[in-house]
Parts: C-alpha cells; structure tokens; sequence
C-alpha cells in the first residue's frame, strides 16, 4: 500500500497518449526469447516494454536508463507477463512526470518482482498445471470420438483419415492458443489500468475458483478417457478370448499403473518406470523366447 | 538420397516448430502430437508419426516447465522418434524409445543455451549504458541460434539412429521392444489420471 501511495505522489498529469498495446502485445509472444540463467526472461521484458518506453522517454538519456532497469532479473509465467507489463509501462510513465529517485525506481522494481512472483505461481497453476495437459486430453477424446485408437493400441492396423489425424491435436492447440492469446491482450490492458499498484490485476479473476473447476474438469476428463481405454481394451482386445487370458491381459495395464504410482511416490520420475518396463520386457524375451511376449 | 533431403528438411522445420515451445509464441505448435503427425506426414508415415507424437506427450506430460525447470524436449524426441522410423527404418517401438532418450539428453543441451545466453546480459547492458538499444538484434540471434541448435540436434540424432540401424542387429530385439511399447499408453494415461486426482484431493 505504502508503496502505490509513493507511486501517485510522484505522478503528476501525464500525457493522455495511450501506450502501444497493439506493439507491446505483439512483442509479448517473444517474452521468452533469450531465456538465460542470470535474469531469466529480462531480454523479453525489456524487449516488449520497449514501445512503452519509447513513447514516454523518446531517445533521452532517461530512456535508456529505464530499458537498463527493465533488464534485470525478470521472471513469470509467459501467458500472464501482461499483467506485469502494463503495469510497469503505467509505473514508467507515472515517473517520467517526475523526478527519478533511487526511491521511486526501488518502489517501480520491488512490485515488478512481487507481481511477476504472484502471476508465475497462478499462471503455472493454469497454464502448465490444467491447460495443457487438458489439450492432450482433448486430442485423445477427439480421436476416440473419430474410430482412431492407435494411441492405445500401438500394433494395431488402422487407417484414420489425415483430417481426423491432424484435428485431435489441433483442436487442443487452438482452444489452449485462444485462451493464453486472451489472457495476454486482457492482462495488457488490466495491468495498465490498475497500474502502480502492488495488487493490480490479482482480482481480475477469481483465481482459486477458477483453478478449482479446471481441476474438476480435466479430473473428469482423465476418468472418461481412462474409462474408454479399459473399455476399448476389453472390447477390442479380449473379447471372446478365455476368461483367465482377459484377467492376465487386464493384469498387465494395471500393474503399469500400480508401478508408476509407487515409483512417483518414492519421488523418482517416469524415466524410472520406463526403464523398468523395459529391463523386464528384455529379462522375460531372453529367458523365455518371442513367445512369451507375443500377447 | 530423397530420404536424406527430407531428413534435412524435417529437421529444420523440427528447429523452427521448437521456437514455439519456450522461445516464441508458445502456441502449442511444438507438442509432440502435433509435431509427430507433421513431420510424419512429410516423410510418408502419418499414422506411426501420430502414435510416436501422442505417446510421448502422454510420457512427457508428467514434466512441468516451472520456475525455469528444463523439462525433457517433446518436440526433439518426436522429431527424432519419426526420422528414427521413417529414414532409418527402424521399427515404431524402437524409434520411440530412442527419441524418448535423445528429448530426454537434450535437456543438457538447453541447459547449455541458456547458460551461454547469460553471458550476453553484460554486453547489453553495456551497449544500453552507451545508449545503444539493439534488443531485436539479440532476440532474433537467440531464435536462430536455438532453431539451428534443435535442428542439427535432431539431424545427427537421427543419423545416428541410421548408422545404428545398419551396424546392429536391431531385428533381435524387436519383440522385446514392442511388448514394453505397448504398455506405454497406460503408462501415459496413469500419469494424465493421478495428476488430476492429486489436485482434486489436494486440501
């Protein structure tokens, strides 16, 4: 609070020009770019912002001591840097109005970083944590929804169309692009109107809510498509075949998962399971022959 | 020799799809699901593309890209996993645990990107200080130096698959192989299962 308040005493009547979003936004797909280990994504902020600063500095000295600012460490979640960018192109102009302090640039760069922390921890959450996953899911549904199964059925001989090939994850891609797309043009705009605020553009959504349905609905997702692998299994697989050869071919699917969920809950990664599955694939083919694998 | 070219071309076209996964846009356009039906299309095996691609984003879907984490590369291991069947002639199962490995190796490669790109933060500032503002300069070198990095990556991964291919008996294995191949998808699918159900019961 402290904080916007010494943001607005500095400020005074600024120009009425709206900052650059069409440029800033298009420049916020490259917020990436550059990615280092020192500062991060300090390239592709400054990068983005530098529109902003052109309009309010012009090619003064001031210019580019705030691009030399806006290049220290700098890091968030990609889709939500909007947020963080119009709110720091708000803050520049509010200092250009006025005298530049060690101060106020402390102030400028202190919720900066508060800011990019808060919208990492959300956007991860959203982005890495749901939506992506729920793209992969889309794709599968697409495809069972198609007659396509060869995810599932790695030998098997099928001849899906190109189109239902190319749709399942294409359709994911663009639900998820259209949504980031949104978030990145919404969080411009929010950040810069809220901007010099410590808090600006944390409320422009029920977060947790929102974070809570996604789960609910990739959850029900992953039980439907979870559902339709067993069905499909048992109803292409082992159908019509003895009882005891469908328990043993069901054992297998559901020994993976049993092994996977151990090794996660020991803490190793799935490279783990994979090397397990194959130590036991090739221990079983040279002890007991083709044969023995041929299920 | 036309296998070659388009082994050439599949792995530029793999260097300019991988922008998308950190560097540019963020699209999507980079998943394996996408990139393996593409790049399989293009060298005439759609369907195997498709499987190889949905298969490893099932695997790789346990990694999350958090707080500058370097996740394994889908993108690669598709790109490498479709070349690996396609030029080398290696059979699905193996071309797919072979590009699971190399996307898994690359991990090491943009770990070294990365730290070499630290190093240009002192020339920019110093050229900054000197009121000097080339920003699109080290944008687009960092784009085409990481495209061509993923492109001769996956070139010399899959070549070496085709000199593997001709040297070893890699027919021997091939049951053995198929049958961990086949497990996979439930392997992928337990991992899209218990991490929603993680969250969903998380307190």
């Amino acid at each position: 609070m402290k904080a916007d308040m010494h943001v607005n005493q500095v400020s005074r009547p600024v120009t009425a020009a709206r900052p650059p979003f069409a440029a800033m936004f298009l420049r916020s797909f490259f917020i990436q770019a550059g990615w280092n280990y020192e500062r991060n994504q300090n390239i592709g902020f400054a990068f983005a912002l530098l529109p902003a600063l052109r309009r309010v500095y012009g090619s003064t000295e001031r210019f580019y001591s705030a691009l030399l600012r806006n290049l220290e460490f700098f890091n968030t979640q990609p889709y939500m840097a909007g947020f963080i960018l119009g709110n720091v192109a708000k803050m520049e102009e509010k200092l250009s109005a006025g005298p530049e302090t060690a101060e106020t640039i402390k102030i400028v760069s202190g919720v900066k970083q508060a800011l990019a922390s808060s919208f990492a921890s959300i956007g991860d959450r959203i982005f890495w944590g749901r939506l992506k996953p729920m793209t992969t899911q889309l794709c599968l549904i697409v495809w069972t929804l198609g007659g396509f199964y060869g995810w599932l059925f790695t030998s098997r001989a099928e001849y899906p169309p190109v189109w239902l090939i190319m749709l399942g994850p294409v359709s994911g891609a663009a639900v998820y692009s259209l949504f980031s797309i949104y978030w990145r043009w919404k969080g411009l705009r929010a950040g810069f109107e809220c901007g010099g605020t410590s808090n600006c553009g944390l409320d422009a959504m029920e977060w947790p809510r929102f974070i809570r349905r996604l789960s609910v609905l990739c959850f029900s997702f992953s039980v439907i498509i979870t559902l339709a692998a067993f069905g499909l299994f048992i109803g292409l697989d082992c159908y019509g075949r003895p009882l005891p050869e469908i328990g043993f071919r069901l054992l297998l699917p559901l020994s993976v998962l049993a092994v996977h969920r151990a090794v996660h809950k020991l803490g190793y990664s799935i490279f783990w399971v994979i090397g397990l599955i194959l130590l036991a694939s090739l221990s079983l083919f040279f002890a007991l022959g083709a044969g023995a694998l041929n299920l | 020799m036309i296998l070659a070219a388009k082994a050439v071309i599949s792995s530029l076209l793999a260097g300019l799809l991988e922008l998308d996964s950190v560097q540019a846009g963020q699209f999507l356009l980079s998943r394996p699901a996408l990139v393996g039906p593409l790049l399989g299309a293009l060298n005439g095996c759609v369907l195997e593309g498709a499987r190889l691609g949905i298969l490893i984003e099932l695997i790789y879907i346990d990694f999350v890209p958090i707080g500058g984490v370097v996740s394994p590369n889908g993108a690669v291991a598709a790109a490498v996993s479709v070349l690996a069947h396609s030029w080398a002639g290696l059979d699905p199962s193996l071309a797919f645990f072979w590009g699971l490995f190399s996307g898994r190796m690359y991990c090491f490669v943009e770990y070294r990107l990365r730290s070499v790109r630290s190093r240009r933060n002192g020339v920019i500032d110093a050229e900054v200080k000197s009121q000097k503002e080339r920003l699109h300069y080290w944008i687009a070198d960092s784009l085409f130096s990481g495209s061509a990095v993923v492109s001769a990556y996956v070139f010399s991964f899959s070549a070496a698959s085709v000199l593997a291919g001709s040297v070893l008996n890699t027919k021997a294995i091939v049951p053995a192989m198929n049958f961990a191949y086949s497990l996979m998808p439930w392997l992928g699918l337990s991992g899209l299962y218990f991490r929603f159900r993680t969250q969903i019961y998380k307190k």
